[in-house]
């Protein structure tokens, strides 16, 4: 009895001492279902993601012929030594940096102005950000056997576009000095859209107070989007650059169907060439390329997050001063 | 809202980019009901010609595409409600279970999404021919759940992160478990974030071609592989590749018009939470 009723006549902090104890057992308990529920996810993606790429490290260390599985052996960074002296692996390196640079800068411009030509209050405006979506959702395959089609240098309608304007027939895919720069259109015509409707409800999450404001100040039409919207969505445009980099690095189906890296090696980009490299039977190799172009684009993935995060941060302490 | 003559030109210019913007799709769209003899003359012609469903018969009887989209539909199908399954439980833990930050482990996921796919095919390969299950469905759809996990997850959590938490408080007062919780109370109420996460992730095995390149080549070939086939070093078949195009991208286009408004918004989530 008495124990109870000292119990009861516990001090303050000793009470919440006990809350304390209770809450962080709680929380313990918590932690426990989080990884509870987390874990098919993780098995699945250690299973069939972490391991498939751990597989192609090791094999990146192995010379590991398609054909004649019998010679396979452990042979060092050899795969690598003999890509470093690969004049086209350079080449395609070089190329695929040029791609995506040229291409998401292109991306990011038209796709912002475009973002600002559907931010407009209009009637019917709801069926254009719909239509434009369209490109977003065509396949890599059928996209690219159809621009093949409109880029034909006889029946193609890009030529008899040309043709009708008073210009020179083009030679579009077909020539080494124009089939890089006709790729790219293409992937800024796929591509375009997404960044515009990404940026676009970056632009319509911006609060009406602000844009109230800017209105009271007369800040309109080019002021207003360069000066006001565009530092806003700073951290919206640095995602969509990430993932328009990330992608534009891995892009293959587009290349592979319309030029397989040709003519010559005018579009031989890094995934194009390490396909290419596994049609040649060389399985170690290919697995080397992958693992290179795998670190490529992490070193840009963490560099982008840093920045976002140290920006982030930095708008945060500014917020609490 | 107030029109001056600049901001009606600028209308019309909106309207006038989105058109233009849409050109190949209807030359395309076009070019899978005309006869061969007016797609392949010099001159190209928009609407003159007596439109003949020619292209889609022989897609059907030719290329085998009844069986593509079978296929298609099986392997991208299934994989994307498993994908769902999974998912929904882990964006659950990331979004609300304080999970060693859920901030790092929805990064860790997301950055699996960028992993490129010449770096796994070839272990895949392997793998596939060790256990015997080249050119079946099931390795499609063990891929495509291991490509679309890391988006699902990662998109249902910035939808979750959404909701209100007091709903899911009561119902753990009423006594529900978590798994009750997730299932019967945050399925529902995050229908429209579901319903954006299965299309983007049905659209993207819908589309995909490198594995299934690798990993079929004849009882179990998708729409983009048996697309291919009507270009290549024996057919150059301009109107039978439209008529294919076509029927692959329109289911796409009758969900973009159903879900226009949740795609978008679907889009900006998945880029900016």
């Amino acid at each position: 009895m008495t124990a109870r009723s000292d119990e009861t006549r516990l001090s303050p902090s000793a009470g919440s001492a006990l809350v304390s104890v209770a809450m962080r057992s709680i929380r313990a308990q918590r932690r426990r279902l989080a990884y509870f529920l987390m874990m098919p996810s993780l098995v699945v993606l250690i299973g069939l993601s972490i391991f498939p790429a751990v597989v192609s490290g090791i094999l990146s260390f192995r010379v590991h012929p398609l054909y004649n599985p019998n010679v396979a052996r452990f042979i060092g960074w050899r795969n690598f030594e003999d890509l470093f002296d690969d004049a086209r692996f350079w080449e395609s390196i070089r190329l695929t940096i040029l791609w995506a640079v040229v291409v998401v800068a292109v991306q990011m411009v038209l796709g912002f102005l475009l973002a600002v030509l559907l931010d407009r209050k209009m009637r019917g405006i709801g069926l254009l950000r719909s239509l434009i979506i369209i490109p977003v959702f065509i396949s890599p395959i059928a996209m690219g056997l159809t621009w093949r089609f409109i880029f034909e240098p006889v029946t193609g309608l890009a030529n008899w576009f040309v043709s009708q304007l008073g210009f020179e027939k083009y030679s579009w895919l077909s020539h080494i000095d124009t089939s890089m720069s006709t790729l790219m259109i293409v992937d800024c015509w796929q591509w375009t859209p997404f960044v515009a409707l990404i940026l676009l409800a970056g632009i319509q999450s911006i609060s009406p107070e602000v844009t109230e404001a800017a209105r009271l100040d007369r800040v309109r039409g080019v002021t207003y989007y360069l000066r006001i919207i565009l530092p806003l969505i700073r951290p919206v445009i640095m995602v969509v650059i990430l993932l328009r980099l990330v992608d534009s690095i891995r892009i293959f189906d587009l290349v592979f169907i319309t030029t397989k890296g040709g003519p010559g090696s005018s579009t031989l980009l890094a995934s194009v060439y390490d396909y290419i490299i596994f049609e040649q039977g060389h399985l170690g190799l290919m697995a080397a390329y992958g693992f290179l172009i795998l670190i490529l684009i992490n070193i840009i993935v963490v560099l982008f997050l840093n920045t976002l995060y140290r920006t982030e941060k930095a708008a945060r302490l500014e917020e609490l001063k | 809202m107030r029109q001056s003559g600049l901001g009606r030109v600028i209308n019309g210019l909106t309207v006038l980019a989105v058109v233009l913007w849409l050109v190949p799709v209807v030359w395309v769209a076009l070019t899978s009901i005309k006869p061969a003899n007016v797609i392949n003359s010099p001159t190209p012609t928009f609407f003159s010609f007596t439109p003949t469903w020619a292209h889609y018969l022989e897609v059907f009887e030719r290329f085998q595409f009844d069986r593509a989209i079978a296929n298609s539909l099986i392997a991208v199908g299934v994989s994307t409600f498993i994908v769902i399954v999974l998912a929904l439980p882990a964006a659950y833990a990331c979004a609300r279970m304080g999970l060693l930050s859920g901030d790092g482990w929805a990064l860790f996921i997301l950055s699996l999404r960028f992993m490129p796919g010449v770096v796994v095919v070839l272990p895949y390969f392997l793998m596939a021919n060790y256990f015997d299950l080249i050119d079946s469905q099931l390795v499609l759809i063990i891929v495509y759940v291991a490509f679309g996990l890391p988006f699902a997850v990662w998109l249902l959590r910035g939808f979750l992160l959404d909701l209100p938490r007091e709903v899911e408080e009561a119902a753990r007062l009423d006594g529900l478990g978590w798994l009750q919780i997730i299932f019967r109370i945050i399925l529902p109420m995050s229908r429209s974030g579901v319903a954006v996460t299965a299309i983007f992730t049905f659209v993207f095995s819908w589309n995909e071609y490198l594995f299934a390149l690798f990993l079929t080549y004849d009882k179990a070939t998708t729409i983009p592989i048996a697309l291919q086939k009507t270009i290549d070093l024996y057919n150059v078949l301009w109107g039978s590749l439209s008529a294919g195009a076509v029927i692959q991208l329109l289911p796409m286009i009758v969900v973009v018009f159903l879900l226009q408004h949740h795609i978008a918004r679907g889009l900006a989530l998945g880029a900016v939470k």
